[in-house]
């Protein structure tokens, strides 16, 4: 893999669009104002164009689509000074639908840039004014709101200064991630359970992989329980960005130098781990909102969340040559980085975060999971990422793999047996305590939000009613469904909530994966411990078992978007609206009922999925659409000739449960088969079965089983039943996948299958009908 | 299918190829595989390092890769070079034969940091092996090297203790008590006996154990000590209930995060921080 640091490219920008590219600030005149006597202020209007645009992009050698807005990925900084008024027009020059929304800003709801909640969308070749008053300061960024938009290029900061900032340098800093795969096309493989991100991460964590570094019964644990690989993250990234770069560096930093970097995540589906070169970090913002300075050698930022933070460029000895720092945001999978050298001179680099230990994450979570998909956090009350449980897979905190650790573990058990003097009910409790919290196990600092104190009292009003509202966070990697209670944002009534009321969220993931949960216009407190000083957030990052108590005061109006901001998550259904009772009808909002379907088409959208094996001794295939809940699909083989047969199996379903292993369906069979005279083939039970010609309706029911063997209970019109085992995608090695199949039809099928590409395989497989095949395998 | 895959794989030298000449830091005959590993990549990169004159001859693939990228891999190998200097943890690894000195003087403070055995902060980032007197802060030294002794406990490393013990002794004695306010100079004189007393103490031995029971009253003593004047930077003191058999004891800290020196790895976050001196 060649490397190549060129950062945004932008091939189809004519000079013309450059003329075009004008942001001014205007300041307008006080007349207008001057209208009632008295004193009045100034009120400087701060006005942005911004023209949206198709753009080519070359990150990775190879030229691609992406959105550019005024020419530039990331989006312009937007600066505002609190008490300006923000005016913002924004041209849309696509041929599709956007939308814009301001990220943490407390706004008007009509301005919030939702599209279909708080506003239609803007129309392509048109231009919509987003006009608001600046009412609070800090570090926040603006991204589309539509569709998948965000994911190519449209994410930006938006730099909201105090009426009086501190002098100190400071850099605004946008982080980001580049797929070469059409976004759309991402979203509709995670919904087909793809492994292709996970074979180019290297993370498929097969038996082979399993059983050469000793896990074979971890990962039969883990397909006992029903899952499938494990990983940190869904998407493979090719790029990651700082500013829209992969490499670059700020040379203008002197040695002794304090810079404030004010940082944004505004990757679509990333987390990045933040580390420095030069030394500790001190966190001094998060969302906007000032914390008491703490001092940290690294810290995780969730997608969407905001951190400011300080870092000291070391002062060099007189007369030696300056020396640049690396700041690192490596991808929380740690497949990529993207680096920023603060200084002049020769760089030094931070140290390169090693790669995860999945198979011990896999251990941690058969641990976890209950065989009914309910996780147990075994008594350990987690909150507010004090004990993270992956700090098992980082080598950094928990040692090296295994297989090169011997020194480290005999130095453990000599711990260990010094710790056997002491009374041991009190060594359990501490070793339970620390065995997931990675600034007990190592000298590493990282930050954790029970860390963060806000500087000022953030109570709510005290004579306010309670609204107290439980969220459960819930989803199935395996189908790629994302949901708050088991029920996706077109399930689920709006959440009403009163002006003037005091709103608690106490909300508990009880999914698989991590999830960062944002809420539109309002800073929520983050109650951790530090009674009145509790931190104003907008974001919090839930992980597994994680428990977490926010409240806010409701103060606005209108309907609000809360949803996990993990963009193919929050696609796939994970959100709510809170809705203000009594609101007045929002003008933006012309057709409420089309918007709300328009609005609930994303998370009901179908996705689509077929495969097929040319095979020397016939086709062997199947195609697919479903969506949250439903699933149609047809399976087929097709021999090349009559004596081989004909047969289509269709089967419309619906899933059912949290954890979707039930599934009841109707189906259609159709068979064609020239079979020699008078020949009927009998099944287990005995009932005879003529395959010549057979088109039959059937109704029955799948259940995944442990292992994720899927078990089928089908009758047929003419009376027959039939019972089936199957099992598909064993992952052999890295690239080598099994199927088996048998049924009582004394039917069975024995495939492998190796993965080249995205879209090309090649398959052996064994078939009662059709006998043994050698093929290549079409997938999409 | 297999057979268009393997011509395509096939062997073909670098294309475009450019080469140049970059000194390349190394000390020993095992540096020249691990730079000579580092900048392979198979059509793409190699070197040719030289022992003698550190010289690497660096050919690449113009249009693949660049000088910067081939020099950034080798030095996050470990070796310093023109465009780059290794992580200092990288550096840290290497073994002792293959360490050569660095080029680039540079401050303590990013030596120290992320080395996984060295489980100093701020302590670990001033002089605290000198006696330094500070201008703006008397007591400055003493808290250091009181820092150091409480990081070393933090890891359960008795030897560690001693040394920085020993260096606590010698901190307690450069003091200039005219340099002390009044109050401070009345709780100095009540404490410096029981400070010194303490930290020979764990100086004399490598039991941690033993250790431990003198730094529970030595950080008592420097908690009076503190308190009696401002400190320049923030100090946390902390408390943890279980220690010395559930009888609690308290430490001070120059961070918020709690990390307990008076067990070891297993069971270090036990406690919290009961007062903020600032």
């Amino acid at each position: 893999m060649p490397f190549r640091y060129e950062g945004t490219i932008l091939n189809h920008l004519h000079t013309m669009d450059l003329l075009r590219v004008l942001i001014f600030k205007a300041t307008l005149s006080l007349a207008i104002l001057m209208l009632s006597s008295g004193l009045i202020y100034g009120q400087k209007v701060v006005r942005y164009d911004l023209y949206v645009k198709d753009t080519t992009v070359n990150f990775t050698g190879k030229p691609k689509r992406a959105i550019a807005v005024n020419g530039q990925i990331p989006m312009p900084t937007l600066t505002f000074t609190e008490g300006d008024t923000a005016e913002i027009y924004v041209h849309n020059e696509l041929d599709e639908e956007t939308s814009l929304h301001w990220h943490g800003l407390f706004l008007p709801n009509k301005y919030d840039g939702v599209p279909n909640l708080t506003q239609m969308p803007i129309e392509p070749h048109s231009t919509h004014l987003y006009r608001f008053p600046i009412i609070q300061h800090g570090t926040h960024w603006y991204h589309s709101h539509t569709e998948l938009q965000e994911q190519i290029g449209m994410y930006g900061s938006m730099i909201l200064n105090k009426k009086r900032e501190p002098e100190i340098p400071t850099v605004p800093i946008i982080l980001s991630e580049w797929t070469d795969m059409n976004p759309k096309n991402v979203h509709r493989m995670l919904h087909n359970a793809s492994d292709w991100f996970a074979i180019q991460k290297g993370a498929t964590q097969s038996y082979s992989e399993a059983a050469g570094q000793g896990y074979l019964k971890t990962k039969l644990g883990n397909e006992w329980k029903r899952m499938t690989a494990m990983d940190v993250s869904d998407v493979y990234y090719d790029r990651f960005l700082i500013n829209g770069k992969n490499e670059s560096q700020l040379s203008q930093f002197k040695p002794g130098d304090k810079v404030r970097l004010r940082i944004s995540n505004g990757g679509a589906s990333t987390y990045f781990w933040l580390t420095y070169a030069g030394g500790k970090m001190t966190v001094v913002a998060t969302d906007g909102n000032d914390v008491e300075p703490v001092e940290v050698d690294r810290l995780i930022i969730a997608v969407s969340e905001t951190y400011d933070v300080i870092v000291t460029i070391p002062a060099t000895p007189a007369g030696a040559e300056p020396v640049s720092y690396e700041f690192l945001a490596t991808s929380e999978d740690r497949t990529k980085s993207a680096s920023l050298y603060l200084g002049a001179g020769v760089k030094q680099l931070a140290s390169p975060l090693p790669r995860l230990k999945y198979f011990e994450g896999m251990k941690m979570m058969n641990g976890m999971m209950k065989m009914n998909g309910n996780l147990d956090d075994m008594g350990m009350n987690m909150s507010l990422n004090q004990m993270d449980m992956n700090v098992v897979m980082y080598p950094e905190i928990t040692g090296p793999l295994k297989t090169q650790k011997q020194g480290t573990e005999s130095k453990n058990e000599k711990d260990n047996m010094k710790m056997g003097n002491q009374d041991d009910a009190e060594k359990d409790k501490h070793a339970k305590h620390n065995m997931y919290n990675s600034n007990a196990l190592s000298s590493i600092t990282t930050l954790n939000y029970a860390m963060l104190a806000s500087p000022e009292n953030t109570s709510l009003p005290k004579n306010s009613t309670v609204k107290e509202l439980r969220f459960v966070l819930t989803g199935n990697m395996n189908r790629y469904v994302w949901s708050m209670d088991n029920k996706v944002v077109s399930e689920r009534d709006k959440i009403l909530i009163k002006k003037g009321e005091n709103v608690r969220m106490i909300i508990y993931n009880n999914s698989m994966m991590r999830h960062p949960m944002h809420l539109h216009g309002h800073d929520f407190r983050v109650l951790n411990g530090n009674g009145a000083n509790a931190p104003m957030k907008n974001i919090i990052d839930i992980m597994p078992m994680e428990t977490d108590t926010l409240e806010f005061a409701a103060t606005e109006s209108g309907d609000w978007f809360f949803h996990c901001h993990i963009l193919y998550h929050m696609m796939s259904g994970m959100g709510a609206i809170f809705s203000y009772e009594n609101s007045p009808a929002n003008p933006e909002i012309p057709n409420p009922r089309l918007a709300q379907r328009k609005l609930f088409a994303d998370d009901r959208e179908f996705h689509f999925m077929a495969e097929n094996d040319f095979a020397t001794n016939g086709n062997d295939g199947e195609a697919m659409v479903q969506n949250t809940r439903w699933s149609i699909g047809s399976e087929w083989r097709l021999g090349w000739n009559d004596h081989h047969g004909y047969e289509v199996e269709t089967h419309l379903g619906r899933y059912i449960g949290r954890m979707q292993w039930l599934m009841p369906f109707i189906g259609f069979d159709w068979r064609y088969r020239k079979m020699g005279m008078d020949e009927v083939e009998k099944n287990l039970f005995g009932q005879r079965n003529t395959k010549d010609k057979r088109s039959v309706l059937s109704v029955g029911v799948n259940y995944v089983l442990p292992m994720l063997v899927t078990a089928q209970a089908e009758i047929f019109t003419d009376g027959n039943v039939r019972f089936q085992l199957e099992r598909m995608d064993i992952p052999l090695s890295r690239r080598l996948r099994m199927n088996l199949m048998v049924n009582t039809d004394r039917e069975y099928m024995a495939a492998v299958k190796y993965i080249f590409t995205r879209y090309i395989g090649a398959t052996a497989h064994y078939d009662s009908d059709m006998g043994f095949g050698l093929g290549l395998t079409l997938n999409y | 299918m297999i057979l268009l895959l393997s011509t395509l794989l096939s062997y073909a030298d670098i294309k475009n190829l450019q080469t140049e000449n970059v000194r390349i830091a190394g000390a020993c005959a095992q540096c020249k595989e691990a730079i000579e590993a580092a900048a392979f990549q198979k059509n793409i990169s190699e070197a040719s390092w030289n022992k003698d004159t550190k010289i690497a001859a660096i050919s690449y693939d113009s249009k693949k890769t660049s000088l910067d990228a081939v020099l950034k891999k080798i030095a996050l190998a470990g070796y310093d070079n023109q465009n780059y200097l290794a992580p200092d943890d990288t550096y840290a690894r290497l073994d002792e034969s293959n360490r050569y000195e660095r080029a680039v003087k540079r401050p303590v403070t990013a030596q120290e940091k992320m080395n996984a055995h060295q489980h100093g902060h701020d302590a670990a980032n001033s002089p605290n092996e000198q006696v330094v007197p500070s201008a703006d802060d008397p007591l400055k030294p003493v808290l250091n090297a009181y820092y150091a002794v409480k990081d070393a406990l933090i890891a359960s490393d008795g030897a560690a203790a001693a040394s920085k013990a020993d260096n606590l002794v010698k901190t307690l004695k450069a003091v200039k008590m005219d340099q002390l306010g009044s109050e401070q100079h009345t709780v100095w004189m009540k404490v410096v006996k029981d400070l010194d007393f303490d930290a020979e103490h764990i100086a004399e031995t490598k039991d941690v154990g033993h250790q431990r029971d003198h730094f529970t009253s030595l950080s008592d003593n420097m908690y009076k000590l503190i308190k009696s004047a401002k400190p320049t930077e923030p100090v946390y003191y902390q408390h943890c209930p279980m220690a010395k058999e559930g009888k609690g004891a308290n430490w001070l800290s120059q961070e918020s995060a709690i990390k307990n020196p008076y067990y070891g790895a297993q069971m270090l976050n036990c406690g919290k921080t009961t007062e903020t001196i600032k």
